[in-house]
């Protein structure tokens, strides 16, 4: 009786399991097809153990009915008890038990502690989950997911959000891990609208022609959502929005109304987001309008109100890298043209200015607007325009690469002092620092362009590789280590730092140990 | 300089303006915002309407009557585009739907 009953469920499980793994290698069509087959083999495995129990209750053997319970139905039912009724009561413990049970691969603590963080509510969860994630070492993607989900859990979304993106750097791969990831900063776009943001990280470097140049490394880029490109798996949830957002977006590989339907059918919140499919689906492919400053300049040829109606045109709008250049032009072409030098001679005459009155004006005008540019720019995390030599564009260049350059230099200086002190810090913050000067550092060399880069790579690699070998020789973080070094390696490629590539490909060699095994990246 | 600033806004001249049109027009805003009119308690610019205070009339002032800063002042005011009476309308930031993030599962 018991391999009659053992043998289906066994081959339910396997045909289960093997249409989830399936699932989250692929983003085609067929992604549909292993939800449903997932979705009856489970019922199936329910069905089954459900009878059997019922069986042994019905014969008297409720004792063993009890024990196949907790071994046949509960972790066919876990996942969904863990979505619809623990995390939503705030069942941390119960949560993080249930998802050991649920069986989401090797080293299942890793999904449980994240799921876990995901039902904390309390002071006294998120001292437990703290305490779960600090108890594991060394550092992995899920230590860093369950950092990012207790952050959301007190409304610092922005944390969440830094965090859950820099899972892309981490070796080690959970896929369960990076299903809950990438489902969270699906359903965070989705709130905010953002359907062109970047979300998912991809293998490859997905920069537009144009932005290569400094902008942050390949391998930590994310891409926009791109289901062609993505390599976390996806969860139904994920994969609807996905399709909500290429619709959104008019991205080339769209799925039709047939399909982006098919894909609410099989995710869950079906009442919540039938209203995004309906408006992903009435929604028209973008038009590209004009750059806002663009329009005086067309209408007014003449060089000093163009760059007068530009520079209005940064102070009434949010600022766009077009709406920059196209300002630092107009200043640079007004202020070098001879009318306007023409026109200021006239007047200085006329009002009895002082000698000089004319150059001092020039220059005055253009460092008033280089401040106002800089400032503004530098906010907005902008680059001066590539090849602007004029007086504001030069200016506004020098202006913003070296206050970067040296904020960049004193920031790693101040973390690669923490090794010499041998001041050590949780493995946590150890990422959480990193991140932050990986933040910074991409945002001023893409703001800065190759000139910044090739400026701050130096001092970087000399800081973060000493970073890096203290936290693998005498931290084992050996993940963190890697991704350090893979980053470096990144970098060093892209100024063509002969040097550092060499030390990075050796570096970056090293199989690094995780819970999943040794990983030969 | 803010052009929202430009003491030829502020005075609500064209840059055309003489020394003596200047003076009386400081003295005929400084005079109405002592009544506290409450015509003179604004004035255009190409950005919209901003607030003016007596502070601003005299400083205004002051800074035409130097040629130097005259010239600069008039080199933004007679290159600007018109004073608006209203303020430019904001483009229209990306609809958000808050709660979203909850309804779907997630906290907060």
């Amino acid at each position: 009786m018991r391999s009659m009953i053992a043998l289906p469920y066994l081959v339910l499980q396997w045909l289960r399991q093997s249409a989830i793994g399936a699932r989250r290698r692929d983003r085609t069509a067929r992604y549909l097809l292993w939800s449903v087959i997932a979705g009856v083999a489970n019922a199936a495995m329910l069905a089954l153990a459900t009878s059997f129990v019922l069986f042994l209750w019905a014969v008297g053997l409720w004792w063993l009915g009890l024990a196949m319970t907790a071994v046949l139905v509960v972790p066919v039912i876990a996942s969904a008890a863990i979505r619809l009724v623990l995390v939503p009561a705030g069942y941390h413990r119960l949560a993080y038990q249930a998802a050991l049970y649920s069986r989401p691969g090797p080293d299942p603590a890793a999904y449980a502690l994240c799921v876990a963080a995901w039902a904390a509510r309390d002071g006294v969860a998120v001292a437990w989950v703290s305490a779960q994630r600090d108890a594991r070492r060394p550092l992995g993607d899920a230590e860093v997911a369950a950092t990012a989900l207790l952050a959301a859990g007190r409304g610092d979304a922005a944390t969440a959000r830094e965090l859950l993106r820099s899972l892309a750097m981490l070796v080690e791969d959970h896929p369960a891990v990076r299903e809950l990831a990438g489902e969270w900063l699906a359903c965070d776009a989705a709130e905010r609208g953002a359907w062109h943001e970047p979300i998912y990280p991809t293998g490859e470097d997905p920069r537009p022609t144009g932005e290569a140049v400094g902008a942050p490394t390949p391998r930590a880029r994310l891409s926009p959502i791109d289901p062609t490109r993505a390599s976390w798996p996806a969860t139904p949830l994920t994969y609807l929005l996905e399709g909500i957002a290429a619709r959104h977006t008019g991205a080339a590989g769209a799925p039709s109304a047939r399909e982006l339907w098919a894909r609410w059918l099989v995710a869950p919140r079906r009442r919540t987001t039938r209203a995004l499919v309906v408006e992903a689906l009435a929604a028209a492919a973008p038009v590209r309008r004009e750059s806002p400053a663009e329009a005086p300049a067309a209408a007014d040829p003449a060089p000093l109100p163009c760059a007068v109606a530009a520079h209005l045109a940064i102070d009434a709008r949010p600022i766009t890298a077009e709406t920059l250049a196209s300002a630092v032009r107009a200043w640079d072409a007004a202020l070098g043209d001879d009318t306007t030098r023409l026109w200021l001679a006239r007047r200085a005459l006329e009002l009895d200015a002082p000698l000089g009155a004319v150059e001092r004006a020039i220059r005055d005008v253009a460092s008033a607007v280089t401040d106002h540019l800089a400032r503004v720019a530098d906010a907005a995390q902008l680059g001066a325009p590539p090849g602007a030599r004029g007086a504001v564009g030069g200016g506004l260049a020098r202006r913003l690469r070296h206050g970067r350059l040296d904020a960049l230099e004193a920031a790693f200086s101040r973390w690669a002092e923490r090794r010499h002190d041998n001041t050590r810090h949780p493995s946590i913050d150890e990422w959480r620092e990193f991140i932050a000067l990986w933040t910074a550092y991409g945002a001023a060399v893409a703001a800065g362009g190759l000139e910044l880069r090739r400026l701050a790579f130096p001092h970087a690699f000399s800081k973060g590789s000493n970073m890096a070998a203290w936290l693998w020789n005498k931290r084992e973080e050996y993940a963190l280590s890697h991704a350090i070094s893979r980053w470096l390696l990144d970098e060093a490629l892209a100024v063509g730092d002969t040097e550092a590539i060499e030390l990075g490909h050796r570096n970056c060699e090293l199989a690094v140990p995780t819970r999943l095994g040794r990983i030969q990246p | 300089m803010k052009i929202i600033d430009n003491p030829f806004f502020v005075l609500g001249l064209t840059a055309d303006a003489s020394r003596i049109e200047v003076e009386r027009e400081a003295q005929k805003l400084l005079g109405m915002l002592e009544l506290d009119f409450e015509a003179a308690r604004t004035y255009d610019t190409p950005l919209g309407p901003q607030l003016r205070t007596t502070e601003m009339v005299r400083a205004a002032v002051a800074t035409l009557r130097d040629p130097y800063q005259r010239l600069v002042a008039e080199l933004w005011a007679r290159h600007a585009p018109p004073a608006q009476p209203e303020p430019p309308p904001r483009p229209a930031a990306a609809p958000t739907r808050d709660g979203l993030r909850r309804a779907l599962g997630w906290r907060p």
